[in-house]
């Protein structure tokens, strides 16, 4: 005999996407038709123990959270002559269920929501699973499926079928991912999540059959699943595709991915991205993989799906088709792209072509690169173990890892900190165990662009400063000769941006806040100057908003501060057309974690106002006296 | 986690009514993920027993009649209580008899 709860949960699980999707079409908000079904539920729980488990469980819980919802509107509506017909309302039908995975799907929420929520009311899964499958806690899964209710509700978009149909795929596609990408071993919770993604993906081919996405969809799941058992080794290592044991592929899921396929094929319409990866997959399992008709269904891809791993899939593709020259050259294209920089796969299948190619010295160094950037101890130990089988004597020379730590040893631990982050960045991006010989000028320009982009120029001119002192003392200065320091803007927030390069952008909605060198930023010029001709409190200064001011009377808050000429005369430049809002700013928006209250944040900038710790540090900093004293002088 | 259902012959006679409610929940099944296979058995099968070198074939039917296996079905379900919960609707469709279910090993 079971244990009744079990069965109940069980039964939940297996009906919970048509139940709630019922009431959906009755209350019009996913969390109400949610708590309606678990009231359901808990009924059941008081009655089978009496009754006995019905014969259909799942038609009895609807009924009787249809019930419920009946009730529920006709207490929150007092409009009696709806409640006959709401009484009468139909059986969820598979329309209903579709509806509701629109609605979980829905892009007004984020992605991370879209997932959870999807595995809560259309799998069926309790917020603990999902959180043990995701590696979260419970209470953020509980915190995200309850905001992404909220969200859903507030945005009133429970009962429209307006989500796209790719943004349900989407979803169903990274849930599989993200079971996928775990490989086995102590991961198997997480394999769970591609059995439930197919599940998904089962049903939605049964409620969208002329959609051909969606049965191309089931049809790359079903394949890629099929391999599941043979593309990891005993202990955990990757085998790649074309050397996996095709006897431990699951026949059972191949014929039914090519049965998908051909109701894709049947479906019709423009091909999409996942007929044509499933049409990809279908290719892997003929017996001689057919690699020029792979080239060019990744060709047709990469146009629908330009990501830089498509492209990198289509190198390898070319490789094999057309030579591994073909392939390395269609690589070195993607080796400038930024999503690319630390991605293991891309030097991996670099090695792989090299050593094809009778280069095995650096298809070593390519090895060992991808190694280090790995992310499972498993695939790195394999990479590293390739490495070391190709049978070529040990570089001569200095290596760039170790020199690296040659270089820091000697220095103090504030500067071996600070130039670490720098040259051990590079290190790891070009390889510990590159050559110094080997590194060139434009590479080393390469790995720098790749790895900020983005920075202001007093960043950049530190990573320059870093860069140029290794290669000093390493005996070559001529291999940063090509990366010059940026001009820092001038000290004028209001004025244009000055710095030429690709940091002017993230530079100019930045204040300068006055190094070490220079003379103090306006902002610094300002508060000092306002602090010693009105004599009033550092608090009651940095409180002060720009609706405060009275720039004519030169005085704020009711005259409780009033100053001179001197800071008559910076003020309009510190204000530069703001007209309200926090008169001192500081130098950074506010992180995500610590939102500041609405009264310190500047609603035309979006930073908040500038602490007291920090005007101290500053003063500290450039004057080397504290702000009171400055105030007194 | 897969689970192999056999059933075993026997039971009320199949009316119009038990071909219906089956379909129904085939299809069910079906739609939901949950069934992978499924196939009606010929009750005599034949037996291969070997001895050495030596192989022997010998023509069934072995048991009686309501021992044999008729049918079976091949599920992908989240665990073991959601086998149960299956197997207990197709009996409760089915009537009285016997059902055999066996976890498979595997991925």
């Amino acid at each position: 005999m079971t244990d009744l709860s079990a069965t109940v949960g069980v039964v939940w699980k297996q009906e919970s996407a048509r139940i709630v999707a019922g009431l959906l079409r009755l209350v019009h908000d996913v969390g109400l038709a949610e708590e309606l079904a678990q009231d359901a539920v808990v009924a059941a729980l008081q009655q089978w123990p009496v009754t006995g488990i019905p014969d259909n469980p799942g038609a009895w819980l609807t009924t009787t959270a249809k019930r419920r919802a009946v009730d529920h509107i006709r207490r929150s509506r007092t409009r009696e002559r709806l409640a006959p017909d709401l009484a009468r309302a139909p059986e969820p039908t598979g329309d209903d269920v579709l509806r509701l995975m629109f609605t979980s799907c829905h892009p007004v929420l984020p992605t991370e929501a879209r997932v959870a929520l999807t595995l809560r009311v259309v799998a069926g899964l309790s917020p603990a699973e999902i959180a043990r499958a995701f590696l979260v806690s419970e209470q953020v899964i509980g915190q995200r499926i309850a905001a992404a209710k909220r969200t859903l509700a507030e945005a009133g978009v429970a009962y429209q079928p307006s989500a796209q149909l790719s943004s349900v795929l989407e979803v169903v596609y990274l849930i599989f991912n993200e079971g996928y990408a775990a490989t086995s071993g102590s991961d198997l919770i997480r394999a769970d999540l591609c059995l439930e993604a197919l599940r998904l993906g089962r049903m939605l081919a049964v409620l969208a059959p002329d959609q051909a996405e969606v049965h191309g969809l089931v049809a790359l799941m079903e394949i890629q699943q099929s391999r599941s058992a043979a593309r990891t080794g005993p202990a955990g290592e990757p085998i790649p595709l074309h050397e996996q044991n095709r006897g431990r592929w699951d026949q059972l899921l191949i014929r039914r991915g090519f049965a998908a396929m051909l109701r894709a094929r049947e479906a019709g319409g423009p091909i999409g991205p996942y007929v044509l990866q499933a049409a990809i997959a279908v290719c892997h399992v003929a017996e001689d993989t057919d690699w020029v008709r792979i080239s060019a269904l990744y060709q047709t891809l990469e146009r629908l799906l330009p990501t830089p791993v498509v492209r990198l899939n289509r190198a390898v593709a070319v490789a094999f088709a057309h030579g591994p020259q073909a392939g390395l050259d269609l690589l070195d294209e993607l080796r400038a792209d930024p999503q690319m920089a630390d991605y293991h796969l891309l030097p991996g299948v670099r090695g792989d072509l090299l050593v094809r190619l009778g280069h095995p010295t650096q298809a070593r160094h390519e090895l060992q690169r991808a190694a280090s950037l790995a992310r499972n101890t498993a695939e790195r130990d394999f990479l590293l173990r390739r490495a070391a089988a190709l049978d070529v004597p040990e570089e001569p020379g200095r290596l760039l890892g170790p020199a690296v730590a040659e270089f820091l040893a000697p220095r103090s631990p504030a500067t071996a900190r600070a130039y670490g982050q720098t040259l051990h960045r590079i290190a790891r991006l070009a390889g510990e165990r590159t050559p110094l010989a080997d590194l060139t000028p434009t590479r080393l320009t390469e790995i720098v662009a790749l790895s900020w982009p983005d920075v202001s120029p007093r960043t950049w001119n530190r990573h320059v400063a870093a860069i140029r002192s290794f290669t000093a003392w390493s005996g070559d200065p001529s291999l940063a000769a090509t990366l010059r320091p940026r001009p820092l803007p001038t000290a004028d927030p209001g004025g244009p941006a000055s710095g030429p390069g690709r940091g002017a952008a993230a530079m100019s909605d930045r204040p300068a806040a006055g190094g070490a060198s220079g003379a103090p930023a306006l902002r610094e010029r300002v508060l000092w100057c306002l602090l010693r001709e009105s004599a009033a409190k550092v608090g009651a200064v940095l409180a002060l908003n720009v609706e405060d001011l009275d720039l004519d009377d030169r005085s704020a808050r009711d005259k409780t501060i009033v100053w001179r000429s001197g800071t008559a005369r910076l003020l309009p430049e510190l204000i530069a057309g703001r007209t309200r809002g926090p008169l001192f700013l500081s130098e950074r928006r506010p992180g995500p974690g610590r939102p500041p209250a609405a009264a310190d944040l500047c609603p035309e900038t979006g930073r908040r106002r500038l602490s007291y710790e920090r005007a101290a540090y500053l003063c500290k900093r450039m004057t080397g006296h504290t702000l009171d004293r400055l105030r007194a002088v | 986690m897969r689970y192999l259902m056999m059933q075993k012959a026997g039971g009320a006679e199949p009316d119009a009514r038990l071909y219906a409610d089956m379909a129904a929940f085939v299809e069910e099944l079906t739609a939901s993920g949950v069934l992978l296979a499924t196939g009606g058995l010929d009750p005599a099968g034949f037996k291969m027993t070997s001895v050495g070198d030596e192989i022997t074939v010998t023509d069934g039917p072995f048991t009686e009649a309501k021992e044999a296996i008729a049918g079976f079905a091949l599920i992908e379900v989240r665990s073991r209580e959601e086998a149960i919960e299956l197997g207990r609707r197709f009996r409760t469709i089915v009537g009285d008899g016997e059902s055999m279910i066996h976890q498979v090993y595997g991925p």
